[in-house]
């Protein structure tokens, strides 16, 4: 028995249709904890080198972690791991909502999916009935459509998560959709669950989770509760959520505006988060024993829709930076880019370039299917969503992402292409903001912002100062906060409450029996970190430094407009901030993990 | 003539670890900020008497001002 656990490895082998358990083994669980440590570890040891992100040999695995399922706050979060279709690299990604509470509850830490079916089906699980069932008529369906389907014939304690068409159609950034609005959203997950041609997860456990201190067990929890419930700005961030640093972002020149070619945006301040909460917000919604719903469910009447969001990310990227300042139009965005099944993040970015590429003429109605492709048509962007998930005319293109998109389409494209290592980045401007800059530049998905979200720290030491200590505080934040995604919990108590973090360690050791203190858990999340980077060389051929560099137009191109006007970051100090970067992180001057870290974090032998 | 501004946790700092600071009536949000040393721009959220108002909101007498700061997280 092991506490905190569910016990038990998933396999579904989907070529052979085959299913089957294994306990899960302890040294596992002592070394790589759970959630996101449990699919890098998969990832790296089972998925061989070279292996196509879309053939049978890379496989999808899905981590619960000792949070999950558990009296912690925030305890909803599972993570999604594969060999990524848009970067051909590391992809994990995390999903909130109730998926992880029932796999811990059906006694599953992972579930990994092996193979490709032969035909469309959906997993389903309740306890120890797990069956592969026929999915031919729900193929083709948008995600939100399948879900309710789900719901409605087997009950609301069912969890599902389901791909739309997108997926379907192997849209190189498809999402996986859960609880009608939380998404496991970046990097091709859910392309890899389409090409497996698995339509859906359902899911529902009913046995209780073995803990090693029930008493202590029960002190710390409450701790962690009463601390969230106690905290001076819990009401602001309930009715606010991620939206409000949206005026902030606008303010300090972070917002992405046109394809980031600024940070802030003319018609911003109808986004702000008081906008939308008056306008178009009707309830808070929160993913399982969380204390502090970030979630808002909104409707438009001028669309006639219901969705969960946007979220800050998704008004970024798909209100100002297509110049879109209409939040009700973002609502209609965030909800088809959510029943099609795909990532508004790189949606946006995708929609941001191509864009720009009509307004300079690189593109003409000719090549955008009589697409009037300006920044701010509304309708414009509402078309090519769907094209885009159908792989229709210009969507196909913008379907593999703007790395390869540019790569094919040339004439410059490929300098406003914002991306790193192939993944669109996520909603904060950096042409003068260097702990962020270095953050995307190193993150170990491509430019995402959850592993390191330094742009604050910029503000507090001053943005365009390229010092050690920004370096040093990427690497903690990279180390430290994905350890939330690890452990199976939500970072954002912390991030927003500013719960004390070791309010958790009395819990890790109550749940589990362990006792892990952060620098223990700093130290794994190291493991963790250099483990994804040595996938990412061992899968590409030429990775090295060069796939470490940001967007030209943070280096090249300072904006015109808005607050950060006539800034830029120095190509200089780029490659300053990475020497640094390389240095603390003990890697040679190409990136590339040294024996003598290998060997001090105990990881010789692991990657051998 | 003065007001309590309460600024998020790690904001306390700046005010000496005090969960509170009395201010005076007649200035900007942003004005006081920089009065106590508070770099304006880190301010995310600013809530007046439990509105949300703007940093360019003119302090009034009795008015319980709440500075919401984004620099714990990342």
């Amino acid at each position: 028995m092991l506490n905190g656990y569910g016990g038990q490895i998933l396999r579904v082998n989907l070529t052979e249709g085959k299913i089957s358990k294994e306990p899960t083994p302890p040294e596992l669980a002592r070394d790589f904890i759970g959630g996101r440590g449990f699919g890098a570890y998969f990832l790296f040891k089972e998925v061989p080198k070279g292996a196509d992100p879309l053939g049978a040999q890379n496989k999808l695995i899905i981590s619960s972690g000792p949070f999950s399922g558990m009296l912690v706050p925030g305890g909803g979060k599972c993570d999604w791991t594969t060999k990524s279709p848009l970067t051909g690299g590391y992809a994990s990604a995390s999903l909130g909502g109730h998926f992880t509470a029932e796999m811990k509850y059906a006694g599953l830490d992972s579930i990994i999916l092996e193979g490709i079916s032969p035909k469309p089906v959906y997993l389903f699980i309740e306890d120890d009935k797990i069956e592969l069932r026929d999915a031919a008529d729900l193929w083709g369906k948008g995600a939100i459509q399948v879900e309710k389907q789900f719901k409605d014939k087997l009950g609301e304690e069912y969890q599902v998560a389901v791909i739309g068409p997108g997926g379907e159609k192997l849209v190189s950034y498809a999402s996986i959709n859960h609880d009608y609005g939380r998404q496991a959203g970046r990097g091709g997950v859910g392309t890899v669950m389409g090409v497996k041609k698995v339509k859906a997860i359902v899911i529902r456990g009913t046995r209780s989770v073995p803990v090693a201190d029930k008493e202590a067990y029960r002190q710390a929890g409450m701790a962690l509760y009463k601390a969230c419930k106690e905290a001076e700005f819990l009401p602001e961030w309930t009715r606010y959520g991620t939206t409000v640093v949206t005026s902030w972002c606008d303010e300090v020149g972070a917002l992405p505006t046109r394809n980031f070619s600024a940070g802030s945006f003319e018609g911003g301040k109808t986004l702000y988060g008081p906008v939308m909460r008056e306008t178009i917000v009707i309830t808070d919604k929160g993913c399982f024993g969380c204390p502090s719903p970030c979630g808002k469910y909104s409707r438009s009447k001028k669309y006639n829709l219901e969705v969960e969001g946007p979220e800050y990310e998704t008004i970024g990227m798909m209100g100002s930076n297509l110049g879109i300042s209409d939040i009700e139009a973002v609502a209609k965005l965030n909800l088809l880019c959510d029943d099609l099944g795909i990532d508004t993040i790189s949606a946006g970015s995708a929609i941001g370039w191509a864009m720009e590429c009509y307004e300079k003429g690189i593109f003409t109605q000719k090549d955008t299917d009589g697409l009037d492709l300006k920044f701010g048509n509304v309708e414009a962007a509402f078309s090519l969503v769907e094209k885009i998930a159908n792989k229709e005319g210009l969507g196909a293109l913008l379907s593999e992402g703007v790395k390869k998109a540019s790569k094919k389409i040339g004439q410059g494209s490929e300098k406003f292409a914002i991306h790193v290592k192939g993944m669109e980045q996520s909603a904060y401007a950096t042409h003068n903001a260097t702990a962020m800059l270095i953050s995307y530049m190193t993150s170990d998905v491509g430019a995402h912002h959850n592993r390191a979200w330094a742009i604050t720290y910029d503000l507090q030491v001053g943005r365009d100062k390229v010092v050690p200590e920004k370096v040093a505080r990427v690497i903690w934040l990279q180390n430290f906060r994905p350890m939330f995604d690890v452990l199976g919990g939500c970072r954002l108590q912390w991030v927003e409450l500013g719960i004390d973090r070791d309010l958790y360690v009395p819990a890790i050791e109550a749940i589990t029996g362990i006792r892990r203190t952060w620098e223990d858990l700093e130290k794994t999340g190291e493991r963790i970190w250099n483990l994804t980077r040595l996938f990412w060389a061992r899968e590409n051929e030429d990775f090295g430094r060069e796939w470490d560099m940001p967007a030209p137009r943070f280096y090249e191109e300072p904006p015109t407009t808005g607050v950060t006007k006539g800034q830029i970051t120095k190509l200089e100090d780029v490659n300053k901030l990475l020497d640094m970067y390389y240095e603390q992180r003990g890697w040679t001057s190409e990136g590339m993990p040294t024996s003598a870290k290998l060997e001090q974090l105990g990881m010789a032998e692991l990657v051998a | 003539m003065s007001a309590t501004l309460r600024p998020s946790g790690a904001l306390k700092s700046y005010i000496g670890e005090r969960d509170e600071v009395q201010v005076e009536s007649g200035r900007t949000v942003r004005e006081t900020l920089v009065l106590l040393g508070i770099p304006p721009e880190i301010i995310a959220l600013v809530v007046v008497n439990g509105e949300q108002q703007a940093k360019d909101y003119v302090i009034q007498e009795g008015d319980t001002i709440k500075a919401l700061a984004v620099i714990g997280g990342g």
